[in-house]
């Protein structure tokens, strides 16, 4: 494509892995190493924008060969959002870890020397598969691509080394695996029928009830990893029990490969098959139903957002189900605004709610305004994410669930509003159970320990809070880069 | 033609008979043994299917490297005291719901198997145009190889990469248990090792070699040498201490990064990334599947020992 450099959209996916490289075998240097990767990561997908600004959608046929014998990565408006929001979460989650790693051990964990000495090397080579799962044009791909990602999160998931952490760990790599194997055994099935991987053979398919089953296994696997309900078993404990940096990484962007790939399946070529699609609604409904439930019941700070997570996802899942087998492109539009805006807030409310329980020593929310000591600062942050997560104007998760709803209600879709409201409802309710413990003095019995001064470790979650709520203002040009290369088709 | 017929049939009978028999089996030392025959036999129902290179792979890696894993793992429970029997018998979940469940969904996913095979429009013409079109362009002149190491050589980095991420994730989980009692290997052990080894060595450089026009490669090779490594640890002439961690992080991450800085040193010039000048294909796609064998081979051995090397003396976390 360029004559003398190398393309960006391999850039993106190998300066990071050239990275975890790096700060694997000088672990000393590793957090010097990881937020310079970071930073030349972030410095490719800038030059790939502006590619993608010029030409639209961008192919390279990585060896030459061209698809369907070789494989192409492509670039369009909707990848290249999702990289730039990834990296800018892997910084300012990178940023967070530094102060993170620099606290106290936990009981019974690792020695925090290790832990940043891990962080790393897995840190990046979860940026390398989130990369290469937007750039990815290929359905094996896709499934290599996700093999990366699972084994970098379940090493992060244990990252802290504890004992819960580790049972979590166990069971997530479980689910993992399993849903790796669906998704392959689906992607099998896809070949023997189309004989071919990338995803334009899709357009093409014959539309029968064998494609519609091998959608069927795949779709399943993606819904294990993504913690689907009823597959959502293994996400809130081993969200809840990673170190604070892990879980943000885990909840913000881990979760969303599964999703963005089930949109681009959708986009390349029709969901086969009218009953994956009522499912998907069906399952999402219990998912925000489900979880919100549970965050309602959560005795801990950390479970209670990984329970959210859960509820999230499941909204996400309604927005694509909503898009229906003729791909309305707003329903589209709104799950890729709500994957992006469930990410920055969610990852600024991990560190946020780890700060909390690093300074307060725990993370009890029945005991959360018992605390002398008040961490003002991830107490701001915590609760300008749980606004973006709400859904309250102005922030991005506003405009998401907002052009979700005013689909819906355009089309008559009744029971979709009714699904978003009572999510919205739920999500209220429990995240008012932390603020309020953060609000009330009344019950402080020990002598105040206002102000014990600002540290730097509470600039990434207000950074990332503050964004999710900002980039709500920013929504005409998030929304233009998202249609550049017109991946939801052309604008109605 | 009946004779082959009755073998294929007597074959998938005892695969899927061992299949079953592993999941029913209480007792887990012979849970593992019936996985690994079952493995074994696997491997010979792809060689019935023409597919030599995985029959390697599986029999390697699904059948061998595996089983030495389980029972390093069954070893580790028992002598560890993290089991209270000695007997590690595997207990089955009690939770009648949670079976029915479990049933039921995977009946679901088994119905979409048996829909999405059945429903299949028979002969869709693969790939298999395209790649015997580009073969003279490869570099390589067996099929297989060509397609893992030239048409979709990404995937086979990022497959590179997962090994990379699950050692790291190995030795990153480090409690500070004390070393597990090495099995006694006995002199007839040492003995056999000592003929073992130079045959398997050579054996693995073969299958690297041969790969470039035979079923062979990398991954056969690399598990090959693993297991060399293997024996290498159980007769204790192998023993990780911690200043072999440099050299060791360096052999995990050589495959990676040879691939991915020769994936990138060939673009420029109007070629893009992975697009090996074919007068020196070859070379570069050996130079590749050496460093990753010996990468591959480094990184099993490493998942057998189970963890970052420790003063073995004190059996006490070090650093």
């Amino acid at each position: 494509m360029t004559d003398v450099m190398p393309d960006p959209l391999t850039l993106a996916i190998l300066l990071p892995l050239f990275g975890a490289i790096a700060a694997f075998l000088l672990p000393r240097a590793a957090p010097a190493i990881g937020l310079g990767a970071v930073v030349a990561t972030a410095a490719a997908i800038a030059v790939l924008g502006h590619l993608v600004v010029q030409a639209g959608t961008i192919f390279v046929p990585l060896g030459g060969w061209g698809a369907p014998l070789g494989i192409e990565l492509r670039a369009d408006g909707l990848a290249l959002a999702m990289l730039g929001l990834t990296a800018l979460i892997a910084l300012g989650v990178g940023l967070g870890a530094l102060a993170a790693f620099a606290g106290e051990t936990e009981v019974g964990g690792q020695p925090m020397a290790r832990q940043r000495a891990f962080f790393w090397p897995l840190c990046l080579l979860l940026l390398t598969g989130m990369n290469g799962v937007y750039l990815s044009n290929d359905l094996f791909n896709l499934y290599v691509m996700l093999e990366v990602i699972s084994l970098a999160a379940v090493g992060l998931a244990v990252l802290g080394g504890t004992v819960a952490a580790l049972r979590a760990g166990l069971a997530y790599m479980y689910a993992s695996l399993l849903g790796a194997l669906m998704m392959l055994l689906g992607v099998g099935f896809v070949y023997l029928q189309t004989g071919r991987l990338d995803l334009a053979g899709l357009a093409g398919a014959p539309d029968s009830a064998a494609l519609s089953a091998a959608f069927g296994l795949m779709l399943v696997g993606l819904a294990l990893k993504t913690a689907l309900f009823p597959l959502h078993f293994w996400l809130p404990e081993a969200h809840a029990n990673a170190t604070a940096p892990a879980s943000a990484l885990l909840s913000a962007l881990v979760v969303k490969a599964g999703l963005y790939i089930l949109l681009r399946l959708a986009e390349a070529g029709p969901f086969p098959g009218e009953a994956i699609l009522t499912l998907m609604g069906v399952l999402g409904t219990g998912a925000v139903l489900w979880g919100g439930v549970q965050a309602l019941r959560a005795e801990r700070l950390k479970l209670l957002v990984a329970w959210s997570t859960v509820a999230q996802m499941g909204l996400i899942f309604v927005a694509l189900a909503r898009a229906g087998l003729e791909g309305l492109s707003d329903s589209w539009r709104a799950a890729a605004l709500l994957i992006l805006a469930h990410a920055v807030a969610k990852a600024g409310m991990f560190l946020a709610a780890g700060r909390i329980k690093d300074v307060i020593g725990h993370d009890r929310i029945s005991e959360l305004d018992r605390s002398a000591v008040r961490p003002a600062l991830a107490q701001l942050a915590f609760a300008l994410a749980a606004i973006s997560l709400i859904g309250l104007p102005p922030s991005l998760g506003f405009i998401g669930k907002w052009s979700l709803m005013e689909g819906a209600m355009m089309a008559g879709n009744w029971h979709w509003v009714a699904v978003t409201m009572a999510g919205t409802l739920l999500s209220v309710a429990y995240f008012t159970r932390a603020l309020t413990g953060f609000l009330r003095f009344d019950r402080v019995r020990a002598p105040l320990d206002e102000h014990r001064g600002w540290a730097l470790a509470d600039a990434p979650p207000v950074v990332l809070a503050g964004l999710a709520v900002g980039l709500g203002l920013a929504a005409g040009p998030i929304l233009a880069v998202l249609d550049l290369g017109t991946p939801f088709g052309a604008i109605p | 033609m009946t004779v082959l017929l009755a073998f294929d049939l007597l074959l998938a009978a005892s695969i899927v008979g061992l299949a079953a028999a592993t999941l029913l089996m209480r007792d887990a030392f012979a849970m593992i043994v019936a996985f690994i025959v079952f493995g074994m036999l696997l491997a010979l129902g792809w060689a019935r299917l023409v597919a030599p290179d995985v029959a390697l792979a599986e029999v390697a890696i699904g059948a061998g490297l595996s089983g030495a894993l389980l029972l390093r793992t069954l070893a580790h429970l028992r002598g560890g005291g993290l089991s209270a029997q000695g007997g590690a018998s595997v207990s089955a979940p009690t939770n009648g719901a949670t079976q029915g469940i479990n049933a039921l969904l995977a009946g679901l996913a088994t119905c979409a198997l048996g829909l999405a095979y059945l429903g299949a429009p028979q002969n869709v013409p693969g790939l298999e145009a395209h790649v015997t079109d580009a073969m003279p362009e490869s570099g390589v002149t067996h099929p297989v190889t060509a397609v893992l190491l030239n048409f979709r050589a990404y995937d086979t980095l990022m497959e590179v990469v997962v090994l990379l991420a699950a050692v790291i994730v190995v030795w990153q989980v480090e409690r500070g248990l004390a070393e597990t009692p090495a099995p006694a290997l006995g002199t007839v052990y040492q003995g056999f090792a000592r003929v073992a080894l130079p045959v398997a060595v050579i054996a693995g450089g073969y299958l690297l070699w041969i790969g470039a026009e035979a079923p062979g490669g990398a991954f056969q090779a690399g598990a090959v040498l693993g297991a060399v490594a293997v024996l290498g640890l159980l007769s204790r002439h192998v023993r990780p201490a911690p200043a072999h961690r440099p050299l060791a992080r360096g052999t995990f991450v050589a495959g990676t990064a040879i691939f991915a800085l020769v994936a990138l040193g060939v673009s420029g010039a109007g070629r893009e990334t992975f697009e090996y000048p074919p007068a020196h294909a070859k070379t570069l796609i050996l130079l590749i599947e050496a460093m990753v064998t010996v990468s591959i081979a480094a990184t099993l051995a490493a998942l057998f020992h189970g963890r970052e090397p420790v003063t073995v003396a004190t059996g006490k976390e070090t650093t």
